[in-house]
């Protein structure tokens, strides 16, 4: 594919998904997040796709294909039975920082990225890697999301979005972490998101409520 | 294997064998002497022995091979260093055998085979010697082995003939203080591996000071002639040992009778001198209490180690 | 073809085959797959360990296989002579582990899938050439062995506790080894050991001393080297006894391979004062290991400290060594490291044979304490006569075993004093003298310790019903024993055919050189005067033996009318027959050396006196019961322990309970760290 159609398409991908990180922050309901959390795997293997049109490597598809299934698709549908299974507490009430506040700091985070990542694209300037801000931006947003929010289940998709943003930093510096890996850290999450499945319908049960800021006894 | 060799490995053992007793006895005759008392006679330990060995041989109840088995080693290992250490002659009759810390180790096999046959009558006073013994030997290992180091610096070898002929052909050096320092420690080990008074008492009745005696106990007849005859030979190399480091003159260079002959009454000499003087020694010396004894091997130590420092900052 | 090469695929392929099969394989069988298949491999490993040995090495690089360093393996002499004993110690343990696993439960499927496993790691380890692949190497090893000692802690509480300490201080080595090369690697072009040799030749005096001292803390723990050997008297015990066999005699040696392949090989020698602090470690570690061998009376605990004594005397050979090689004495560094690297050989040899025959005992009796067995000898005859080879071997005495690795190293102090007294300053002259009384004490207790716990235990009458009740060991133990012990008598007997590989494996270290000992019966040295024979040692005692059983036989019977033997009482000073409760146990036998080593030692004493009701002047019972606490635990572990648990309560004051407080903590440490990056860029 030629030059700009390579660039636009990127941006594009890296463009929806910091849309998305950011919706995430916004909205309060839980089954709009998660929605939006799949829109947002769809954007990470488009991301993905792009860079294996233009490497033309198998592998990369592969790897696209995976993404595409795993964060696009089983993991939405976990996180969906664990929200069904949740019952009534369809809605984040009061996050510790509020909705405006998130965004305020989300625009800081956003920032922070830009000046953390900027050695970093200087070493190899090129469309790919200016894209690299973008993805530091989504962990870290994803790491917010994860310190600020009560339910349960907002805090697994916080992780998840941290892993998003890995994985997307991961292949826009090295175009490839290699299959072995990704694997790896694909199994990693995939363990990490049925064992919180488990936890959140345990902490219903106990508890008949999934608010976290509810555990304080967590210590000797 | 020179013919030295071999001839000296015929004549040693035969005379070890033949004399050990004849020590003991001259020991024995000598404090007696000194104690006011007539003594028995030079010739009683072999009448003990004719005694012995015509008596049935009996195994206490539950004793097993170890117990049996452990005269005959004893005997065995003293035998080898009898053939192989230099007394009469200064080739070993076998070379590769001839190493002091071959010589050593044998001995304290011989005396772990008795702390093992101790310990396995399953008596109270069996296990006591045996702990003892064995407390003693861990003891005096350091001092004996320091010894032979400060001994071998000078020569640059370990084997017992190398030493002997150095000697030979170096007489000043036996004066030297690092010589000295390490016979006075060797000779406070030879009391302690034989079991002599200040260290133990061969002479004792009463169970509780003994330590040699306590091992043999369950001894008799023929087994108890063995190990009579063992720890004589023990004695006999022991001071033989002593006297051919020390004071090795008269010791047959050549495979020649007369030089034979004088080898053999060197040997003799030096070994009855040092036997008398240990027995006179005996007499004025009462028994240590065991836990005496440790500080005793320390002070030998303490000179052994004095020796090797002589011998490497005089050097 | 290169058969190290094959031999060790063979050995990696077959331990993770019977490691399969063993998952897969029904429960009746598993015993016998999983100790005939660790058998085979450990055979395999001692083909490629010889065949290395006598010189052909081979190298190997798989880039791939691990992320970002890849694998690479060379086996060399050095290596290959520590695959060897790896191997054999397997083989035995293997064939021992087909019975003992059966009977005492231990056939679950992780305890025996592991077991293969753990000797392809010991296996792997001496044929690293790189930083990551020895390290992978070596945590493969400690995980595996870890799961393989707590293989029992249902049963046992003891064996969690030990298991607790094997974990934190295996890791704490791995921690200051891992920190200890990566700052060599940090020096280095790459992480591979040619690249690393290449930059030893160019490191600065300090950072070469910190990277062998840090280096060296890991390895002596491994290898159970004060003051970091605590694990070893723990773990050693609670461990199934192949394993413990597995343990001590191969898995230690891995420590000192470290040393030497480090200390020697890549840093390339290096200072006077690296040595002598290892001189002074190992002549610390054996005396004071034997004195608590000697005070011991739990049977594997004293053969644990025995092989601390054992690896400190292998460490006064490779730190006289390395004075030697500072001072430019080839010869007489090629004599200390032959010894050193002979009784790593020979240590393993008796030190399996002992350990297996504890086994026994432990799975006849039930007990490991010295004090309620005894008797032993015509219930278990094979047994007994495994332990009396090992611990004739043990004690340094001819013709066992370790006379001549002794004599060895004996003879390579000796003649180090004039030698280190021109060129080498005082300290190695004060060393040197001091070292060869180290040894003769260790010499001297360890003669006490295996008298103790031989007679104590097998001999004379049994003290409880356990040993009463005693049977002898099923075939497969007995074969394991027999492996054993077969090698022990060979290495005793002929240790000249291990010398020249011996001394090939050394001369990778120290360089191209001579063999320090020729000779095929006699050993003779090369460069100073010594020799000794080991047969004809062994032959002229023999000889002797027979010569004086048949005289005493013809004197004897000469006036006798019987040949046979009357059996009599023992003297009982007319009390009445003896019971076995007058034996000598181990603690009255080993209380006059603790006595005079009283301050070294410092025993807790408890006496009990219980009266009758009718009188307090009547003595009804009195119990005595004495500990000896290992004194450097108290002095050194305790109070860092305590130091290390008052840190983590004050830190307890962080954690509020709060979910969202500790996600925080995380957080904003990595929006500070981003922010201090930005701004310091």
């Amino acid at each position: 594919m030629n030059e700009t159609l390579f660039v636009q398409l990127l941006n594009l991908a890296c463009g929806a998904l910091l849309l998305t990180a950011v919706l995430v922050l916004w909205r309060r309901e839980l089954a709009v997040i998660i929605r939006v959390f799949a829109v947002q795997g769809v954007a990470l293997a488009a991301l993905v796709a792009v860079l294996a049109a233009r490497e033309e490597s198998t592998e990369l598809w592969a790897v696209a294909a995976g993404v595409l299934v795993l964060r696009a698709g089983v993991l939405p549908y976990l996180l969906r039975r664990a929200l069904a299974s949740a019952g009534e507490a369809r809605r984040e009430t009061r996050p510790l920082v509020n909705v405006a506040a998130s965004l305020l700091a989300a625009a800081v985070l956003t920032l922070l990225a830009y000046a953390v990542s900027r050695p970093l694209v200087e070493l190899a300037p090129s469309a790919v890697t200016q894209a690299i801000p973008v993805g530091v931006t989504v962990v870290l947003i994803g790491f917010f999301v994860l310190v600020t929010r009560r339910r349960a289940l907002s805090q697994l998709v916080g992780f998840l979005l941290m892993d998003n943003g890995i994985t997307a930093v991961g292949f826009l510096t090295t175009s490839g972490v290699g299959l072995v890996v990704e694997l790896g850290v694909s199994l990693d999450v995939l363990l990490a998101v049925l064992v919180l499945q488990v936890l959140t319908a345990r902490m219903r049960e106990t508890f008949g409520d999934t608010d976290l800021d509810e555990l304080r006894e967590l210590r000797d | 294997m020179t013919a030295l060799g071999i001839v000296g490995g015929v004549v040693q053992p035969v005379l070890i064998v033949a004399g050990s007793p004849v020590l003991v006895g001259v020991m024995r005759q000598v404090r007696a002497r000194l104690e006011g008392r007539a003594g028995a006679g030079i010739g009683q330990p072999w009448r003990d022995l004719r005694k012995l060995f015509r008596k049935e041989r009996v195994a206490p109840r539950g004793t097993s091979e170890v117990f049996r088995a452990a005269p005959l080693v004893l005997m065995a290992t003293t035998t080898v260093v009898a053939v192989v250490a230099p007394f009469v002659t200064t080739d070993p009759a076998i070379g590769p055998v001839a190493d002091l810390f071959a010589v050593v180790a044998l001995l304290a096999l011989g005396a772990v085979a008795l702390a093992l046959a101790g310990l396995d009558t399953g008596t109270a006073f069996g296990g006591m010697g045996a702990s003892r013994e064995m407390t003693i030997l861990a003891l005096v290992e350091p001092t004996l082995l320091v010894a032979i180091f400060a001994l071998s610096v000078r020569v640059g070898s370990t084997n017992l003939g190398a030493i002997v002929s150095s000697t030979l052909h170096d007489p000043a050096r036996v004066i030297s203080p690092a010589s000295l320092l390490a016979a006075v420690a060797l000779i406070v080990v030879i009391v302690a591996e034989t079991g002599r008074l200040p260290v133990d008492n061969p002479s004792t009745h009463l169970e509780l000071t003994m330590v040699h005696e306590a091992m043999v106990l369950e001894y008799a007849g023929p087994d108890l002639a063995v190990i009579e005859w063992a720890s004589a030979m023990r004695l006999f190399v022991l001071l033989g040992l002593l006297g051919s480091l020390f004071a090795p003159w008269g010791i047959a260079t050549a495979a020649a009778p007369i030089a034979l002959l004088v080898g053999v009454v060197a040997l003799m000499v030096k070994v009855g001198l040092l036997g008398v003087a240990l027995a006179a020694g005996e007499v004025f010396l009462a028994k240590l209490r065991l836990f005496r004894v440790p500080e005793l091997l320390a002070g030998s130590f303490l000179l052994a180690l004095l020796a090797v420092a002589a011998s490497f900052f005089l050097a | 073809m290169n058969l190290a090469a094959v031999g060790l695929g063979v050995a990696v392929a077959v331990g993770v085959l019977t490691a399969l099969a063993a998952v897969v394989v029904p429960a009746p069988m598993r015993s016998t797959v999983t100790g005939a298949g660790t058998a085979l491999t450990g055979a395999a490993g001692v083909v490629a360990g010889i065949a290395a040995m006598t010189g052909e090495s081979f190298t190997v690089a798989l880039p791939a296989l691990l992320p970002l360093s890849g694998v690479s393996m060379t086996l060399d002499a050095l290596g290959g002579l520590f695959v060897a004993v790896t191997g054999g110690v397997a083989v035995a343990a293997g064939i021992y582990g087909i019975s003992y696993t059966r009977s005492h439960g231990l056939d679950a499927r992780l305890v025996q899938a592991v077991f293969p496993l753990f000797v392809v790691a010991m296996l792997l380890v001496p044929a690293a050439a790189s930083v990551g692949t020895f390290l992978v190497c070596w945590e493969l090893m400690a995980l595996t062995s870890l799961l393989l000692v707590v293989a029992e802690h249902r049963r046992r509480p003891e064996v969690a506790s030990a298991g607790r300490w094997y974990a934190v201080m295996t890791h704490l080595g791995f921690v200051t080894v891992l920190v200890g090369l990566l700052v060599f690697v940090a020096h280095a072009a790459d992480d591979s050991f040619p690249a690393l040799r290449e930059a030893g030749r160019q490191l600065s005096p300090g950072v070469a001393g910190l990277v062998f001292v840090v280096t060296l803390a890991g390895f002596s723990s491994k290898a159970g080297i004060l003051p970091l050997h605590a694990w070893l008297p723990r773990a050693h015990p609670e461990a199934p006894s192949h394993v413990s066999a597995l343990m001590s005699a191969a898995m230690v040696n891995l420590g000192v391979y470290g040393m030497v392949r480090v200390g020697f090989d890549l840093l390339g020698g290096g200072a006077r004062w690296w040595w002598l602090l290892v001189l002074a470690l190992g002549a610390l570690s054996a005396v004071y290991g034997i004195l608590q061998a000697a005070m011991s009376t739990d049977l594997k605990r004293l053969l644990g400290q025995s092989t601390t004594e054992n690896m400190g005397l292998v460490l006064v050979g490779v730190g006289a060594a390395g004075l030697f090689a500072t001072s430019g004495d080839r010869v007489l560094a090629g004599l200390a490291l032959a010894a050193a690297l002979l009784h790593v050989i020979v240590h393993a040899a008796f030190k399996t044979l002992l350990f297996l025959a504890a086994g026994s005992v432990l799975h006849a009796t039930g007990t490991r304490d010295l004090d309620a067995l005894g008797g032993l000898r015509p219930r278990m005859p094979v047994t007994t006569a495994a332990f009396g080879l090992g611990a004739l071997a043990a004690s340094a005495l001819p013709p066992g075993t370790a006379f001549v690795s002794e004599w060895l190293l004996l003879q390579a102090l000796i003649h180090g004093l004039p030698a280190s007294g021109t060129t080498g300053g005082t300290a190695a002259a004060i060393a040197m003298p001091v070292a060869v009384a180290a040894v003769a004490l260790t010499a001297g207790l360890a003669v006490a310790t295996f008298v103790k716990a031989f007679g104590v235990g097998f001999l004379a009458k049994p003290r409880t019903a356990a040993a009463e009740n005693a049977y002898e060991s099923p075939p497969s133990m007995l074969a394991g024993m027999g492996l054993a012990g077969l090698a022990c008598v060979v290495l005793a007997v002929l240790p000249t055919i291990v010398l020249p590989g011996v001394a090939t494996a050394g001369s990778v270290a120290l360089g191209a050189g001579e063999s320090a000992v020729t000779g095929a019966v006699t050993l003779r040295l090369v460069g100073v005067v010594g020799s000794l024979s080991p047969l004809v040692l062994t032959l002229a005692l023999v000889a002797a033996l027979v010569v004086a059983a048949g005289a005493v036989r013809v004197v004897a019977t000469r006036r006798a009318r019987r040949v046979a033997r009357r059996v009599v009482r023992l003297w009982d000073c007319g009390a009445g027959p003896l019971s076995a409760r007058m034996e000598y146990t181990a603690t009255s036998f080993a209380e006059p050396l603790q006595r005079v080593f009283d301050n070294v030692v410092q025993p807790e004493t408890d006496v009990d006196v219980s009266h009758h009701e009718e009188s307090r002047y009547l003595v009804q019972a009195v119990e005595y019961r004495r500990r000896v606490p290992d004194r450097i635990e108290r002095r050194l572990y305790q109070p860092v322990l305590a130091a290390v648990a008052a840190w983590g309560r004050a830190g307890r004051r962080l954690a509020t309970g709060s979910v969202h407080r500790y996600l925080g903590y995380g957080f904003y440490t990595v929006c500070g760290l981003l922010i201090l990056l930005a701004v310091t860029r």
